[in-house]
């Protein structure tokens, strides 16, 4: 665990800076949105995979779904573009209803699938001509693969590319109509993390040619990263939706200061400090608070116990807080995240 | 329109993803090239026998004795047939020369009739067997005939209008058969279960691309290939082989386009109640083995027990392979291939609707 966001821990959280969530419904002139979900429902059996979901996507806006496995989220998708019939609520996407005219959306849509198959034998530069040919309108085929930078990859067979080649060739084909809407199901799951960031800045690209982006993923910094608005999913429900900040704020507002434990300190001591919500300890400690400068204050005393006892450790103190050489190591002081938003929301971790 | 756009796109991918998949290939065309092989090898050029049918309408010690002189030469062998057999066996290539002796033979020898002539029939083409057998027959009539008055002559070898097929003649129709069966059915079927299974199908279906779009596609680029590789087959068979089309080659498109639809269909009937690629692979080789020795490729169907007549009867296979043997080894017209025709199109059109009802996407 104790995964630090990017940045420095007292900077504000990255998404701070993003634009406010559109209002719902209508987008600023009051034109229909890009996407209007109302009471969705998907049962298996007995099982509700979606359990009446309902939301909308404003025109411009990278929307992400955040859950587990198994939450809905690739259902609810798979919905949305035509591929599956829901069991009760309605779809419309760019003000058409995909449940009656499904084909009208898909040409205007563009879909990464999970799992991303394409025919056998197939070359990169063929299998975008291919994908070309299946719409109405297309892109030039060139021009798609150099956007992607699949140039040197054009006369590869698509099964010889890596994981990071293969994602972007799969979110080249769901440009390939120039859509309005893209769907991107976990388009990074199974990438090392250096892929993963390039299909970040992919995806960056895209928000920039001002197209709507919907995007499953269960890592919380991609949604922490890319998303405007975050629709929180667990068990086929909505549990939260909101832009990333605000969740935060509302859901995972208490820094968390993490240190190992050291002899001498009583975790209870802290557990009585103004400010703090919750302690957890079990040779790590973990303390969630509104007020880290308190804590802090009294970690890093050199008069406290555990740190005078503890002065051989003098310079080993690294992991840090810039304090005066005290025996608390491996400190980490860290803000919210969407993870412990959806630990705070659902009582289980998104990793499970 | 659009749609024929993406039809041909698919298509065209089809067969080019089918012609770079050599795993298949060697399925196909490699095994139809390898039985061919096989064939040479057993049936041609194994020493020179020389066996004769005889037609003896003459009946008489005299004329047994002639052919008793005959077959006591090493290496020849005389079988006494009735007219219709002897000249099928000539078709066959399973005799050398058919001869035939006229009533009156034995009368004649006995110099108490007018001369006789023995006729000889041979098959076209001429070969060290024909030429040996001319021989051989010209020396023992010679014996007979030197009893001081010619009683009895020998006509000059005749040519027989018969095709003569020879085992190349018989196999190259029966691998044009086998490569319709396992390319529509491991192409056009299990290619289409494998994209089901790996979500290629899925993938489509988030475009614009109608199902039917994406099945034509699938069964005509499957076609294709079909004829592609019939086309190199063909050249190899007549080029390298030596085998022989009596018939008309334009006549070979109906049982090859119908017999390949019949067998996309039934490839789509598989597909259809196969979940993963392993069972539809499973479930085609278990139709597929045994169409193949049920349908007349190997040895012809007469050969079978009456029950898997019946049975072979019924299947698709039997009715392409009757047809491409009777234009290619019998030179018939289309009116003799008909029936065949028919009923290959009747089983294309009725697996294809069920398979194309029963469609999944995934």
């Amino acid at each position: 665990m104790a995964v630090a966001p990017p940045g420095p821990a007292t900077s504000e959280a990255p998404g701070m800076m993003r634009a406010e969530p559109m209002p719902a419904r209508t987008g600023l002139g009051g034109e229909m949105a890009d996407i209007d979900v109302e009471g969705l429902v998907k049962r298996y059996r007995d099982v509700a995979a979606v359990d009446g979901l309902s939301f909308t996507v404003q025109r411009g806006e990278v929307f992400g779904m955040l859950g587990p496995n198994g939450a809905g989220k690739t259902t609810t998708l798979e919905i949305i573009e035509g591929l599956r019939t829901p069991d009760a609520g309605s779809v419309h996407v760019l003000g058409t209803d995909v449940l009656a005219h499904p084909q009208t959306v898909k040409e205007r849509i563009g879909v990464q699938l999970q799992a991303t198959a394409l025919p056998q034998f197939t070359k990169v530069r063929e299998a975008v001509e291919l994908f070309a040919a299946l719409y109405r309108k297309a892109r030039p085929v060139a021009e798609v693969i150099d956007e992607f930078n699949l140039g040197e990859k054009a006369d590869a067979y698509t099964d010889k590319l890596s994981g990071g080649q293969m994602q972007r060739l799969s979110i080249a084909l769901a440009l390939v109509n120039d859509p309005d809407l893209v769907f991107l199901d976990e388009p990074t799951t199974w990438l090392d993390p250096q892929a993963r960031l390039n299909i970040w800045t992919v995806i960056e690209g895209i928000r920039q040619r001002r197209k709507t982006v919907v995007l499953t993923t269960h890592y919380m910094e991609e949604a922490e990263r890319l998303c405007d608005r975050v629709a929180v999913i667990d068990r086929g429900r909505i549990v939260a939706l909101d832009t990333p900040p605000r969740l935060i704020a509302e859901h995972a507002s208490g820094t968390t200061i993490e240190f190992a434990l050291v002899p001498g300190l009583d975790p209870e001591t802290l557990r009585r400090l103004p400010g703090v919500d919750r302690v957890v300890a079990d040779g790590r400690v973990s303390v969630t608070t509104r007020s880290p400068e308190a804590v802090l204050h009294v970690l890093l005393d050199p008069h406290a116990p555990w740190n005078v006892g503890g002065g051989v450790d003098g310079a080993a103190g690294g992991g840090g807080g810039g304090g005066g050489g005290g025996a608390i190591r491996d400190l980490l002081v860290r803000n919210g995240t969407l993870e412990d938003v959806f630990l705070s929301l659902t009582g289980r971790s998104l990793r499970e | 329109m659009s749609s024929f756009r993406a039809f041909r796109a698919l298509a065209i991918n089809e067969v080019r993803a089918s012609v770079r998949n050599r795993t298949a290939l060697i399925f196909t065309l490699g095994l139809a090239v390898l039985f061919m092989i096989i064939f040479g090898l057993l049936f041609g050029g194994s020493g020179v026998s020389v066996s004769f049918d005889a037609v003896n309408n003459d009946g008489t010690a005299q004329s047994a004795a002639y052919l008793r002189a005959l077959s006591d030469i090493s290496g020849v062998s005389v079988h006494t047939k009735s007219h219709a057999g002897a000249f099928s066996d000539l078709k066959d290539d399973s005799v050398t020369a058919v001869l035939v002796i006229p009533k009156g033979f034995g009368a004649a020898v006995e110099g108490q009739g007018p001369s006789q002539q023995v006729g000889i029939y041979q098959a076209g083409g001429g070969s060290a067997e024909t030429a040996i057998s001319d021989e051989l027959v010209a020396n023992v009539t010679a014996g007979f005939a030197g009893r001081g008055n010619p009683a009895v002559t020998l006509s000059a070898p005749r040519v027989a209008e018969v095709n003569q097929v020879t085992e190349m003649d018989y196999i190259l129709p029966s691998m044009i058969a086998y490569i319709i069966l396992f390319s529509g059915v491991n192409y056009v079927a299990i290619g289409l279960v494998e994209k089901r299974v790996t979500h290629v199908l899925r993938r489509f279906r988030a475009t614009p691309v109608s199902s039917r779009t994406v099945l034509a596609a699938q069964v005509v680029g499957g076609a294709l290939t079909v004829l592609l590789q019939i086309l190199v087959l063909v050249l190899l068979g007549i080029w390298v082989f030596g085998a022989r089309n009596y018939g008309n080659w334009l006549l070979l498109v109906p049982p090859i386009v119908l017999g390949t639809a019949s067998f996309v269909g039934i490839g789509f009937l598989i597909t259809s109640v196969s979940r993963t690629s392993e069972s539809a692979r499973a479930l085609a080789a278990m139709v597929t083995f045994p169409l193949m020795f049920l349908s007349g490729l190997f040895f012809p169907i007469s050969s079978l027990p009456t029950v898997v007549q019946t049975i072979a009867r019924i299947l698709p296979l039997a009715w392409a392979s009757d047809a491409l043997h009777q234009v290619m080894n019998d030179g018939a017209g289309f009116s003799a291939i008909t029936t065949d025709c028919l009923v290959m199109a009747a089983w294309a059109v009725v697996t294809i609707a069920v398979a194309s009802w029963r469609f999944r996407w995934d």
